[in-house]
């Protein structure tokens, strides 16, 4: 628990003397240890803060700096996002690399199992959620502090990406998988009209609503990268984050999911990105699985959110990736 | 599965003994500083258990059906997942389609098993 080291920091940062109060862990999202808390100086100072820290052992690798700047961009805009606070990718202030945010009081983020997560509010948290990915989307990339991509190279540096990460990390026959990659490879889309920024897990559970209607903040940054808003979108719409409804986020219906998305983002959805990328998707879903399957495996893990990822998630994608590539071979 | 039963067997009892134990012991407790982690991982941990039980019970009989449908295809090579896998991945990269439909039926046949978790088969977003 990392209540020392925040103890410490705070004291410093504040010239006061900090006491911790009411930290809590949060359950799932291995790409970082979530901890809320409330920080309370002697001098009636009182915050409730979020920390974000790296883990021992990650689902995913990635840059938590990156992440914080992409928070920081959206920080007071038309986007939620947690205000940010503190961001240190030394191990010295929280114990590993990490950063602190606001908490956002009062919300709720959808289980993935969960039947009809937004109840009533589907329809209103659909042209929220869309309506938010069009404005990430229409932001510049270097606002964000992402480095340039030429077009051209959006949807291969993303299939390079995920085809190493396979390799890494495969431990058994995948002839799926080895099939999509060679037509994804194949079948690269067209350039982007304009790279934008992606936020890289866009999609129902990686966001706060308040129970009524409301979507409070867009969460998880950590896979943030320049590229292909088509990327998001065909993430955002795959059928594995739909709950069973067969509506994209569970929220409301494809067309009107992807109208509002364009109406905010100022662009228009190409019907061979889009292909491409709906079937990507579900190939870079697959690579996260297996390779939280090779966390368990090698033993460096025993965490059983990665167990659930390595079998739900995985039968899932498996069995989806079959009926595209039945349409695409 | 994507993670091999006695692979995840072990873990899962790895993570009973050093997660989920001690999590109980903090459930219940107001103030214990980790208890909402302690309950998301003994809830997850015991879907897991329920998995792992569907499994076990659900190989045998599935691993013999896939290795019957794919005989007539590839031969010998239909006994055992990873070589039945491999031979019909060879076929498939030469654009054999009855090896996507062996290769799909194998991965319906997987999912049937999460059916008794009362998960219903995955929905086309169209």
């Amino acid at each position: 628990m990392p209540a020392e080291h925040l103890v410490r920091f705070l004291s410093t940062r504040w010239g006061d003397t900090v006491s911790i109060t009411g930290l809590k862990r949060f359950h799932g999202g291995s790409a970082r240890q979530t901890y809320r808390f409330d920080a309370t100086g002697a001098s009636g100072r009182c915050e409730a803060l979020v920390l974000r820290r790296d883990p021992p052992s990650s689902l995913i690798e990635t840059d938590r700096l990156a992440e914080y700047r992409a928070i920081q961009c959206f920080a007071g805009t038309d986007v939620p996002v947690p205000e940010p606070v503190f961001c240190d990718e030394g191990p010295e202030s929280f114990g590993s690399p990490g950063f602190l945010m606001r908490e956002v009081p009062g919300g709720a983020a959808a289980g993935l199992l969960e039947p009809e997560p937004y109840g009533e509010h589907a329809a209103a948290i659909g042209r929220q959620f869309f309506t938010a990915l069009g404005r990430i989307h229409a932001e510049d990339p270097g606002k964000a502090g992402l480095s340039a991509m030429a077009p051209a190279d959006a949807a291969s540096a993303r299939l390079a990406h995920w085809k190493a990460a396979f390799d890494a990390d495969v431990f058994r026959p995948e002839p799926l998988l080895d099939a999509a990659f060679r037509w994804l490879a194949a079948n690269l889309p067209p350039p982007p009209e304009r790279i934008s920024i992606v936020h890289g897990d866009y999609r129902s559970g990686n966001f706060l609503h308040d129970g009524a209607g409301r979507l409070l903040a867009v969460l998880d940054w950590e896979m943030v990268h320049p590229g292909d808003a088509h990327e998001d979108l065909a993430w955002a719409c795959d059928p594995l984050w739909s709950n069973f409804s067969g509506r994209p986020a569970a929220t409301l219906p494809l067309a009107e999911a992807i109208a509002t998305w364009e109406a905010a983002s100022g662009l228009r959805l190409n019907p061979a990105s889009w292909r491409w990328w709906r079937l990507f998707a579900q190939v870079q879903g697959l690579v996260i699985w297996i390779s939280a399957a090779r966390e368990i495996i090698d033993g460096r893990s025993h965490d059983p959110v990665l167990m659930f990822a390595g079998t739900i998630p995985y039968r899932f994608h498996t069995l989806t990736l079959a009926q595209s590539l039945e349409a695409v071979l | 599965m994507s993670l091999p039963l006695p692979a995840l067997l072990a873990a899962l009892a790895n993570a009973q003994a050093n997660e989920v134990a001690p999590a109980l012991q903090l459930l219940g407790q107001a103030d214990a500083p980790d208890a909402n982690y302690a309950g998301g991982t003994a809830a997850t941990s015991a879907l897991i258990l329920m998995i792992a039980a569907a499994e076990t019970a659900a190989r045998p009989a599935r691993e013999a059906a896939c290795a019957d449908a794919a005989r007539p295809l590839i031969g010998e090579a239909a006994d055992g997942r990873d070589a039945r896998e491999a031979a019909l991945g060879v076929l498939l990269a030469q654009g054999d389609r009855n090896a996507l439909a062996l290769l799909k039926a194998e991965a319906a046949a997987e999912w049937q098993v999460l059916a008794g978790l009362m998960l219903p088969p995955p929905v086309p977003v169209e």
